[in-house]
């Protein structure tokens, strides 16, 4: 902020913005270019004066934009106790700039262990949860059998016709306490 | 290159004289001897082209011409490191201002426990004692957090794929701290700027007040109005109101906070 612009700097002072910058990974650029999300009514000027007074960041001579259309969507409801109609809409659009930096800039790594977010147990838990979901659920007769159940099937069947297993009603569960009822 | 019928009729009689019955019949001899060019105007040969370029095109891919010499033989070109494990490291600018974009460790994401290891936001008690330079770099403070806590969100949600990680709800209560931080500059200096316009719609009314003195000048903004020349009094109303002895107190609570507009 202290040096010298390499722009010519416009006249009119802003002094308290309030929108978000957000600094995007983009790993297939080289290390020299880095990319924002920026806000829909930023400009390519807008972003030059900011990254030189806010962050002190000499830019290359171009930048590049473009305009992101969202897809079409369904409204959300986030409150299950308020249930809302879910009209079809598009969301607003995003805006992506592209700079060419003059000095190099690598992301640090990612981090090798993921345990301090809890991604692992997150993902077990909710596989899990569908999985039962979809056994459970209101289409699970229209859905089709799963594979492991279709090999158990098929191993108790195998077993039936070749008389190594006897069939008996019940399943043959063996229910404690019932015993006068087991056979 | 331009072909005559004399011409033609050689190759003709070349190319059949190997076979066997080929001569041609004697009332044609005279086409073969006898000949002369349909224009009378002289013919010109083809001039030499003497652009090297000509039929040598990148976007049509018709590679290198037969008469193109290159500053740089083919042979000798550098070959690309395709592979990013084999590539030197870039070494990263400890000043760079994209560093601010990451959290104070320099690590891509912070974890949840980091994100709680924070204050609480600038209470209005607080920021009232402070003064427009500390207010306005407490405002893009907040702004660069907010920057630093959206990126690291972006990343949290790309890295946790469908299902999805933990720290949404530690950022969330850290950017609410932030934004409590930032509407609480907003409203003290938007409180600081309606005390100042009431002070000056009062002043502007006033009779004893002088906006546009200009002190350095010597000329006093203030003039109680026992002191002022052009004031005449009529009657004992303006005399019982110039004698202070017989006015009235001034009210406990001042009018200037009762008229407040906001």
């Amino acid at each position: 902020m202290a040096a010298q612009a390499h722009f010519k700097v416009g006249m009119k002072e802003i002094y308290l913005p309030n929108f978000t910058l957000v600094l995007k990974r983009t790993p297939s650029q080289p290390p020299t270019s880095a990319s924002f999300l920026v806000p829909l009514w930023f400009s390519k000027l807008d972003l030059r004066d900011y990254l030189h007074h806010v962050y002190a960041l000499p830019i290359g001579p171009h930048i590049r934009s473009y305009v992101q259309q969202s897809r079409i969507r369904q409204g959300q409801t986030k409150d299950p106790a308020r249930p809302q109609s879910k009209r079809w809409h598009r969301p607003r659009s995003t805006k992506r700039m592209t700079v060419e930096l003059a000095r190099p800039f690598v992301w640090p790594p990612e981090p090798e262990d993921y345990k301090p977010w809890n991604r692992e147990e997150n993902r077990l838990s909710r596989e899990e949860q569908e999985e039962m979901q979809e056994r459970a659920g209101m289409t699970a007769d229209a859905m089709a059998v799963p594979e492991e159940r279709r090999v158990k099937l098929r191993e108790q069947a195998r077993a039936l016709l070749e008389g190594k297993q006897k069939w008996r009603p019940g399943g043959g569960r063996i229910v404690e306490g019932l015993g006068m009822y087991q056979r | 290159m331009h072909c005559t019928s004399a011409s033609l009729l050689k190759i003709n009689l070349l190319s059949s004289s190997s076979r066997a019955s080929a001569l041609p019949p004697s009332f044609l001899l005279p086409a073969f001897i006898q000949t002369s060019p349909f224009s009378s105007n002289p013919s010109h040969n083809a001039r030499k082209d003497h652009n090297r370029n000509r039929g040598v095109s990148a976007l049509r891919h018709t590679g290198i011409g037969k008469n193109q010499r290159l500053s740089v033989r083919v042979s000798a070109l550098p070959q690309p490191v395709l592979s990013p494990a084999r590539r030197s490291a870039v070494e990263v600018d400890p000043d760079h201002g994209l560093w601010a974009f990451f959290p104070k460790e320099r690590t891509r994401l912070s974890t949840p426990e980091e994100l709680n290891m924070r204050g609480r936001g600038w209470t209005i008690q607080e920021l009232r004692a402070k003064d427009w330079d500390d207010l306005h770099k407490l405002w893009w403070t907040c702004v660069k957090e907010r920057n630093r806590i959206a990126t690291g969100e972006v990343e949290r949600k790309r890295l946790g794929g469908r299902f999805g990680m933990y720290g949404e709800f530690e950022a969330g209560e850290r950017l609410k701290e932030v934004k409590g931080t930032m509407s609480g500059v907003r409203f003290v200096l938007t409180e600081r700027w309606y005390a100042w316009e009431n002070a000056r719609v009062q002043g502007m009314e006033d009779e004893e007040v002088d906006l546009y003195a200009d002190v350095e000048m010597g000329e006093r903004a203030y003039v109680p109005s026992e002191e002022r020349e052009d004031a005449f009094s009529l009657g004992s109303e303006d005399d019982a109101r110039s004698d202070r002895t017989r006015s009235l107190p001034p009210p406990a609570v001042s009018r200037s906070s009762r008229d407040v507009r906001v």
